[in-house]
């Protein structure tokens, strides 16, 4: 589905990502680990055409996409939940919702998206008509995903998808993740640093360390400690 | 209190004629945080083209009407395509500000020699849409001004549908508010910012027009609208719409009461202080919101 | 080879002000003399100007304004007072810079980029009916005319060596500011956007002090302008000048110590090929101001560098034949 050869990517002026490669198949769940600061968000943002890569190739679906804007990018069906979740907090969750049906594909099912997407988070029934500056963090992390989920993709990028959240929020956005790739079958890409909630969805991993793979591995092959290891 | 009620309704007329002027500035930098400063020379292309129509038939309200098309479709190109050619690649550099502030400003000045060469220096007006007052209560009216005000209402109220119910209306409001969130979702940014440009000129040539039939108009007259422009929104609120419309009936309000009671050259003194007392007590204006 | 290209850009710069130092000798024209003078005192203009705009950030549209201001300070004391311009002429400065700082500089450089062009873009266009409502100091729509030389029964060659004198020192306390540790952290923190603020320097004080030097400058200039001249009128404060002097920083190089007066050469002695064009004048310095922000940002400083390493390239691959 996703095939990621030797990129190289920049943050400012600092080589950030070198030589990277890495594949992502049909409906799988992959999880992406790694220190801070060591690449994991600048990779996501050059997979969904917000950055560009200095040198190599991204094939999504046998496309190249190496060079495509963002917008091309989420029209072929790449979704991306940034970290810093970026709503429009002066907007009400459904028009957030909406907007994130805003490429030509996803127009004509918003009807389904939003049944679905109200089924997994029914909280955010609840809100449509707040505005989303006024929502809590685990609620404006939910509508982050809804939006992405609303451009009907079919591989959903979410960065650190549990940070900032207390145990029993962490547990239902991973549930919601799990029942997404479920029933949707929308492949995911996950960076996250709760290993345990992670690994305990997650096909693949991989441990990213100064912007390149240390390994990657099944996670019923990985051992914990391993990876702890890995981030000191 | 004949004269405060009638200086109060002119006040709000020509406040409505301002805000319509600053709607096209706030727009854009609400949207795009580019400050247009050669908008004062957009209104009067608009004035210009309007005229051309007036000025060549023998049925005036058609012929206006027609102009008025005409101004809006040139204008929007014009909008769309000098973002697409020259504002979007200033952006991509680091000093953007100034190099758009700059260039702005050049064009401006270009653009007004331009109409100088073509129409001359001499003064001109459009013709008034529709001749004759009307009394309601102590307040004299005359229509042409009612219609300047329903037109305005009337363009207010149909750029909030614009926003609020169109996609690419929607699209703007998420440009404004988050560049990163708007990309993530699929939002063509420079398409929007373009779409932006086009709006906003096709706004400030509505009010180039309006401004154009209720006072008069030369090639210079563009600098004048602009300063006031700016005063507006920098009192109502960079980027804010709302703002824009409150503070320019509030200034127009203003303007009226201090020529009524002190005289026309008070004016524009009192325009600057506000102006100086609004930055320094309150540089995000008095709503200070967005879009 | 570095070392070697900066020695030629040094021996062509003392080439030119020795050039600069020996013109008048050469029995020029009292025109090309007046031509001369302008040049100096528009090139101080403009790299202050560029100072604020091109190295430190601060968006001002202004400066014809601050030049106005010092003119009219400088020429209104020597003219109704009586008074030395080697005292007025300070003076200008000095009120032109207060001024300047108080009413301009401590409202708008808390504020963003914009608010400071728009802020001193209107400061500048309200002067012309300050000057209007102040007819009887000012001279009003009329101006100043008869404003007393530097000394009684000067000539043309000393004018010009005066206005010399100053724009080296000028262009010295220039170079000295940009070179300080506030001018090289400005220049740091232009180049990166990164290092924004973590340089250790307090930036609304150090941007307020290059405010004020900037403006104090551009006071003096103006003081020299009008004791050059011998007049002044709101026609300085019209559009023109304004559009010249932004030309000349543009087509220089915005950002460039030599750039704004390479600028002020091309523009001084072109506006007079230009005044052929007659009312076309403005357009074409319009079109000329947004044809090098769009195609060609690095004005003729960006031609120098790439001249110069290409010269650097030829040199090179002269000496691995060798």
């Amino acid at each position: 589905m996703l095939k990621v050869d030797s990129i190289n990517g920049y943050y400012a002026d600092l080589h950030v990502i070198k030589n990277l490669s890495l594949r992502i198949d049909q409906g799988e769940v992959v999880a992406l680990f790694g220190p801070n600061g060591h690449g994991k968000s600048t990779l996501l943002k050059i997979l969904c055409g917000l950055q560009h890569p200095k040198s190599g190739t991204i094939l999504f679906n046998g496309e190249n996409i190496t060079a495509y804007p963002s917008h091309r990018i989420v029209e072929l069906g790449i979704a991306y939940i940034p970290e810093a979740r970026d709503l429009f907090g002066d907007m009400t969750v459904m028009e957030n919702l909406n907007l994130g049906a805003y490429n030509k594909r996803a127009r004509h099912s918003i009807p389904q998206n939003l049944e679905f997407v109200f089924e997994i988070f029914p909280r955010l029934f609840e809100r449509k008509n707040q505005l989303c500056s006024t929502l809590s963090g685990g609620e404006s992390r939910m509508v982050a995903v809804a939006r992405g989920l609303m451009s009907e993709p079919s591989l959903l990028m979410v960065d650190e998808p549990s940070i900032g959240l207390s145990p029993s929020l962490r547990s239902s956005v991973f549930e919601a993740l799990a029942k997404i790739n479920r029933e949707k079958g929308i492949t995911l890409l996950i960076v996250e640093q709760e290993i345990r909630d992670a690994l305990s969805m997650a096909n693949r991993i991989y441990m990213i360390k100064k912007g390149e793979i240390l390994f990657e591995k099944p996670s019923a092959e990985v051992d914990i400690n391993e990876i702890e290891k890995a981030y000191f | 209190m004949e004269s405060f009620l009638n200086a109060l309704v002119s006040g709000l007329i020509s406040g409505s004629l301002y805000a319509a002027m600053a709607l096209g500035l706030t727009i854009i930098y609400g949207i795009s945080r580019i400050f247009n400063f050669g908008h004062g020379v957009i209104a009067l292309i608009g004035a210009y083209i309007a005229w051309i129509f007036v000025q060549n038939s023998k049925i005036a309200d058609t012929s206006l009407l027609l102009g008025i098309l005409v101004a809006i479709v040139f204008l929007f190109l014009l909008g769309f395509l000098l973002y697409r050619y020259t504002m979007n690649p200033l952006m991509k550099k680091p000093n953007w500000e100034i190099s758009t502030v700059l260039f702005m400003l050049g064009l401006g000045i270009l653009l007004e020699n331009v109409i100088l060469q073509i129409f001359g220096p001499r003064v001109k007006s459009i013709p008034v849409f529709k001749e004759g007052n009307i009394r309601i209560g102590m307040v004299q009216i005359n229509w042409h001004e009612i219609i300047i005000i329903f037109i305005v209402i009337l363009a207010i109220f149909l750029l909030n549908l614009f926003f609020k119910h169109t996609r690419s209306g929607q699209a703007m409001r998420a440009v404004a508010q988050s560049i990163p969130g708007a990309k993530v979702v699929g939002i063509d940014i420079e398409k929007i910012f373009g779409y932006t440009f086009g709006l906003a000129f096709v706004v400030t040539g509505i009010s180039g027009i309006l401004l154009g039939t209720k006072y008069y108009m030369n090639p210079h007259i563009g600098w004048e609208w602009m300063v006031k422009g700016f005063v507006i929104v920098c009192f109502g609120g960079l980027g804010s719409t709302n703002g824009a419309i409150y503070a320019a009936l509030i200034l127009g309000v203003v303007e009226a009461l201090a020529t009524l009671f002190l005289s026309a050259m008070w004016v524009w003194p009192i325009w600057f202080a506000i102006f100086m007392i609004v930055l320094l007590i309150r540089p995000q204006g008095i709503l200070g919101g967005r879009v | 080879m570095k070392k070697i290209i900066s020695n030629w850009q040094a021996s062509f710069v003392a080439a030119i002000v020795i050039f600069l130092a020996a013109y008048p000798l050469l029995g020029p024209s009292s025109y090309l003399k007046h031509l001369f003078i302008l040049f100096f005192i528009w090139s101080v203009v403009a790299a202050y100007w560029n100072l604020l705009n091109g190295y430190v950030g601060i968006n001002s549209l202004g400066n014809i304004g601050f030049l106005a201001i010092g003119g009219y300070t400088s020429g209104i004391l020597a003219l109704r007072f009586g008074l030395s311009p080697l005292i007025t002429i300070p003076i200008g400065g000095v009120v032109t810079g207060l001024l300047v700082t108080l009413f301009l500089g401590f409202p708008a450089l808390r504020l963003s980029g914009i608010y400071i062009a728009l802020l001193t873009l209107i400061f500048a266009d309200s002067l012309p009916s300050i000057l209007t409502q102040t007819r009887d100091i000012t001279g009003g729509g009329m101006g100043l005319h008869e404003i007393p030389p530097f000394f009684p029964g000067m000539e043309k060659v000393h004018t010009y060596y005066i206005c010399f004198v100053f724009f080296l020192i000028a262009m010295l306390i220039l170079y000295k500011v940009i070179h300080s540790k506030t001018g090289l952290a400005f220049v740091a923190m232009r180049d990166s956007e990164n290092l924004a603020n973590t340089l250790g320097i307090n930036r609304y004080q150090e941007r307020l002090k290059v405010f004020a030097i900037s403006s104090f400058m551009t006071g003096i200039a103006g003081g020299f302008y009008v004791h050059s001249l011998g007049d002044i009128s709101p026609t300085t404060l019209s559009i023109e000048p304004f559009l010249l002097a932004l030309a000349m920083i543009e087509l220089g190089g915005i950002g460039t110590f030599f750039g704004p007066i390479l600028g002020a050469g091309v523009i001084v002695f072109g506006n007079e090929f230009l005044r052929l064009a007659g009312t076309l004048r403005l357009t074409l310095l319009g079109a000329l101001i947004c044809g090098v922000i769009l195609f060609y940002p690095g004005g003729i400083m960006q031609l120098v560098e790439e001249l110069g390493t290409r010269i650097k390239v030829l040199f090179n691959r002269k000496k691995v034949t060798e």
